[in-house]
């Protein structure tokens, strides 16, 4: 029984403000109740719970939430899902950002926090960046970000614009865990997708079942390369090696050089 | 797995079928109007008047333009997002994928949370005109648009909020000045008693509302929604599969997600759906209901079924309080369970069950339980279960 509840984070204190926790712990069952129809996404992203605490000073409130996911990759996930490459970023965490409108987001480990305030006042701005300092260095786990993501090539990446998408990448159900970033070079744009699958047979399945989507016959080599018309998505380059898939969209026909390029550098 | 000689290195193989399945292929906006007219069921919108497929697009967990396009190319044309949804990407993607296509071709429904909004689903004096303005202005920025044809309210839960002047006065001054078409609201708690408010105050154009199967009230529901159609609101239906694709917290009962759709579809007041999708194959199972919108004998089974299943929470009906032969507080037990299990909160079902009073068995000297759930729970192993929670000592509750 005990594993239904979940264990109390001792939120950290901030001189001069009164604490609340009126609120419950939210699980999977119950989000909804809280963040109402943005609970999908969370849950997308392998949601376990999330503690929220207010800090009063006055009628000044600083709100601060942890969602705790099922993992470091899940975590990035819903916190790269809301960041925008135009945010003030931070070294806090795994990483965060501020907005103009007084939120403060970052990720460490499994968890995605949120901090939020309507005051306008540098003070009480000040006290929820302090606030959130002391929520990163209270959260276990570690602060690196997913390793994955170093493997995607800097030249022509876009800023923060990398992603962790759990399931039905480029909207198909078999295409599940990668990672992306969005590349713009030479006049052209396109995203760049990674997976990582836990064997070489799992890779294999998955790239089959691309190949037989697109009316081809499957392939179980452990590595190849196909260029893929998929209705929608447009052209599609597809390469494999090993327990590693390169998906490649937005690219024409015609740029197959310049997939060649970075799918062998992510896949040397 | 056997095992090919890999020599293909040096090219690139070339698959040309589409991955698109029933769906048509990449079309143009020509290719639109014929599928307006291609047997697609529509109703009208309440008093907009619009001829609305029954079938359209929640996309808040789409992050595939390619899918929204599909979606648009094959006749579904209300797109649902929100200020709220990924921190405004997802206004965002909307916007990158719909710049380029004429503005008469699809329709945008966007919602803004008012801030300021107690856990009681009251207004406070936070709760502003310029604070709605501020972030509508942020969301037709993010949609890359003029105007939005619906602009809700995000999450009413109180005919309060309905009335709450400085909300009108941001709504009213909205549609003067053409950024939105119609204005609305959404709501999932306490749904009839606001729809039956809105009926009655003659501003509202449209209403996204909870509306599926399981709903415990279903008969209010049916009476709410009836009337506010009659008063020429738009109702549009969310939630419809209930809360997700299974029935059951350990994922293995899927719902009938088509049959989900069409039991909604079923009440001719429900003008238009707005299902989840995030691949081409729930599009595709979604545009088969445009063309097929009743419901056949398999469905119609597969609803009692799953209609059968007993929900994860007390919906507080009292009618097993006079079945328990030892005149238990079932519903507050139920709602221990529900603290405990569905919020996680060890300590309001340990305060609740202290209050009660029921000690931590008890149905120790029952043998056979007689309690009737109009949910179908098991109610003494609920019971069991929550009650043991009292012998645990008070400072190992969270």
């Amino acid at each position: 029984m005990p594993s239904a509840f979940a264990q109390p984070y001792s939120f950290p204190e901030l001189r001069g403000y009164k604490t609340e926790s009126r609120y419950p712990v939210y699980t999977a069952e119950s989000l909804w109740d809280f963040i109402d129809g943005a609970a999908d996404g969370y849950l997308a992203f392998g949601f376990e719970n999330v503690h929220v605490r207010e800090y009063r000073k006055g009628k000044k409130v600083i709100k601060a939430e942890i969602y705790r996911h099922k993992d470091k990759n899940n975590a990035f996930g819903i916190y790269a899902s809301e960041r925008s490459p135009s945010f003030r970023y931070l070294n806090l965490g795994s990483q965060g950002y501020t907005t103009e409108d007084g939120s403060l987001n970052f990720f460490k480990d499994r968890y995605y926090v949120k901090l939020r305030t309507y005051s306008e006042d540098q003070k009480i701005i000040n006290d929820l960046e302090k606030l959130a300092v002391r929520i990163a260095d209270m959260l276990p786990g570690d602060p690196s970000i997913p390793s994955l993501l170093s493997e995607f090539p800097e030249i022509g990446k876009v800023r923060y614009s990398e992603m962790f998408i759990n399931k039905d990448v480029l909207g198909h159900g078999f295409l599940e865990g990668a990672f992306s970033a969005r590349y713009e070079l030479e006049g052209a744009s396109f995203v760049i997708y990674l997976f990582e699958k836990s064997g070489t047979e799992k890779a294999t399945e998955c790239v089959s079942a691309y190949l037989q989507k697109t009316g081809m016959e499957p392939d179980e080599s452990q590595e190849g390369k196909y260029m893929l018309r998929d209705g929608y998505n447009g052209t599609i380059f597809l390469s494999w090696k090993g327990n590693r898939i390169v998906i490649i969209e937005g690219l024409a026909k015609d740029q197959s050089a310049l997939a060649e390029r970075y799918a062998s550098e992510i896949l040397r | 797995m056997s095992r090919v000689n890999y020599n293909r290195r040096k090219f690139l193989r070339i698959g040309a079928a589409g991955a698109a399945g029933a769906i048509v292929l990449k079309g143009s906006a020509a290719a639109v109007s014929d599928m307006q007219d291609n047997n697609i069921a529509t109703r009208i919108l309440g008093r907009t008047n619009i001829k609305i497929p029954v079938i359209s697009f929640g996309v808040m967990r789409a992050d595939s333009p390619a899918l929204c396009r599909a979606a648009w190319e094959n006749g579904i044309r209300l797109f649902d997002t929100a200020n709220v949804y990924q921190n405004g990407n997802n206004e965002s993607m909307l916007g990158n994928l719909f710049k380029d296509l004429p503005r008469d071709s699809f329709m945008i429904e966007t919602k803004v949370k008012p801030s300021g909004v107690g856990q009681n689903g009251l207004p406070t004096s936070q709760t502003t005109t310029d604070d709605f303005l501020t972030k509508f202005k942020t969301s037709l920025s993010r949609l890359k648009l003029d105007y939005v044809d619906f602009l809700l309210v995000h999450d009413v839960s109180t005919p309060e909020m309905l009335n709450h002047k400085p909300l009108i006065a941001a709504l009213s001054r909205l549609k003067k000045e053409k950024k939105t078409r119609f204005v609305g609201f959404s709501t999932h708690n306490n749904m009839a008693g606001v729809i039956r408010a809105a009926s009655e105050s003659g501003f509202w154009d449209v209403i996204l509302t909870s509306y599926n199967f399981r709903l415990p009230n279903i008969s209010e529901m049916n009476e709410a929604v009836e009337k506010a159609a009659s008063a020429g609101i738009g109702i549009i239906a969310m939630k419809t599969l209930a809360g997700g694709a299974f029935l059951d917290k350990e994922k293995t009962k899927p719902v009938n997600t088509t049959a989900a759709i069409k039991w909604a579809l079923s009440n001719p007041n429900i003008h238009t759906t707005i299902p989840g999708m995030t691949t081409f194959d729930h599009l595709t199972s979604n545009l088969a209901i445009l063309k097929d919108p009743v419901l056949n004998e398999n469905e119609k089974k597969d609803l009692i079924t799953m209609a059968a299943e007993p929900g994860m929470y007390c919906i507080g009906c009292n009618q097993c309080l006079e079945t328990c032969r030892l005149r238990l507080p079932v519903p507050d037990l139920m709602r221990a369970y529900m603290y405990a299990y569905g919020y996680s909160n060890g300590r309001m079902a340990y305060d609740l069950l202290g209050s009660l009073g029921t000690g931590a068995a008890p149905c120790v000297n029952c043998n056979s339980c007689t309690v009737k759930c109009t949910n179908n729970f098991n109610v003494k192993e609920k019971i069991s279960d929550v009650s043991r929670l009292v012998n645990m000592p008070s400072e190992f509750i969270a």
